[in-house]
């Protein structure tokens, strides 16, 4: 059993994460881009080679038309990034062969001027003040 | 002179029309805000946030207009003590704004109505509002009856109250939980709630009792043929039960 993460992203324009980042920005939140993705991490246990294949088959998960899917190599948030969880959300189950449950998450990577990922400062006012609700949602950062 | 209402209008709220017709027809001066208006909302006595989908429901419902320029005239309102009534979307703006249960600071929510369980589903449904507090408690209910029923309609995808023990816990004991789901005869239990809200929470307030966020739409029960078993009996545009929601608002504010 290997524990894996993906990142699910659209590829046309996210008209959410532009919403998100222009509220962002009117609360005073100092960034240039934000990006959304769902992400997964799995309890895998198959093989890492068609890992990547067997996800991007599950039609509920990932639309070749809109998606595009990394594999992330660590399961925790990248430098700039909040994953936010329901609090009750659990285990959930997905139609994955030799996956039984994933766990979900919203990421939000926000960057700086030039493209940088922002600081930690950023991204922790960015989750209080808009991405997370805590009474509902636990935020992640890296 | 009536007292002077504004339905407020978010990039993707639908329900302004029926909300601006049961404050006109309860004796209001009624008008539609849109979100380009947001200047003129200081000359309104109350505020009435009607149901939708404000801003796609994006990131979380509510959580997006709650950081609307039209909700810094709103909260302030608030805090002068004028009346604020959120409907289904408008009532998860008003908990996103901090407003009700209004235990935190404003805009830093402490409760959600967020995915109905105990499976995510969307509910429309006719149900009870049964008033769960004196009716004084809150300015808006002032005018009702003790323990008093009110129909509407559930029609929400997120309308089960979610918060922290320590939060629902806070609900309890401050007198937040203004309704409760109900059968038509008046009795709460599980099978009445059809959301799995916690508390079996219909409706809220705050604090002070001048803001009120509901999950249900009275206003979509106003006229007898809104209510499903009146539609083919006597007049059908006869006032119904939910009508009496919007009258006690009218009462309070011409009372004001």
């Amino acid at each position: 059993m290997s524990s894996r993460t993906v990142a699910i992203r659209l590829k046309i324009p996210d008209n959410e994460a532009y919403t998100a980042l222009t509220a962002l920005r009117r609360l005073g939140v100092d960034i240039a881009r934000l990006e959304r993705a769902e992400i997964w991490t799995f309890e895998d246990r198959g093989t890492e080679h068609d890992f990547v294949e067997r996800v991007e088959g599950n039609e509920t998960l990932f639309n070749p038309n809109k998606h595009e899917l990394h594999l992330l190599e660590e399961g925790k948030p990248r430098e700039g990034e909040a994953w936010i969880e329901e609090l009750d959300a659990g285990e959930v189950a997905v139609r994955i062969a030799d996956i039984a449950h994933g766990r979900r998450f919203v990421g939000w990577r926000l960057f700086s001027e030039g493209h940088t990922p922002a600081d930690e400062a950023t991204v922790r006012s960015a989750t209080e003040k808009l991405l997370c609700n805590p009474a509902i949602e636990r935020a992640i950062t890296a | 002179m009536a007292a002077k209402v504004a339905v407020l209008v978010f990039p993707g709220t639908n329900s302004e029309t029926e909300t601006w017709r049961i404050c006109r027809d309860v004796g209001l001066d009624a008008r539609i805000v849109h979100w380009s208006q947001a200047a003129t909302l200081p000359q309104f006595d109350a505020y009435v946030l009607p149901g939708g989908f404000a801003y796609e429901d994006r990131i979380r419902a509510g959580a997006v207009p709650a950081h609307d320029p039209m909700m810094d005239y709103v909260i302030e309102a608030s805090q002068k003590g004028k009346l604020i009534l959120g409907v289904c979307n408008g009532a998860q703006i008003l908990l996103e704004a901090g407003l009700v249960p209004g235990t935190g600071p404003v805009r830093r929510p402490t409760a959600a109505f967020t995915h109905n369980g105990p499976v995510p589903h969307f509910v429309c449904k006719h149900v009870h509002l049964k008033l769960a507090v004196e009716p004084s408690r809150c300015a808006i209910t002032a005018a009702l009856a003790k323990n008093a029923l009110i129909p509407a309609w559930a029609a929400h995808g997120q309308g089960r109250l979610a918060a922290t023990p320590e939060h629902l816990r806070e609900i309890m004991q401050g007198g937040h939980l203004a309704f409760v789901y109900a059968h038509a005869d008046g009795t709460v239990n599980e099978a009445a709630v059809p959301n799995a809200s916690a508390l079996g929470c219909a409706g809220l307030t705050n604090r002070e009792g001048n803001v009120l966020a509901i999950m249900p739409h009275p206003e979509r029960d106003a006229w007898n043929y809104n209510h499903p078993d009146r539609r083919d009996t006597g007049d059908i545009l006869a006032p119904s039960g939910g009508v009496k929601l919007y009258a006690a608002l009218a009462e309070a504010l011409n009372l004001a």
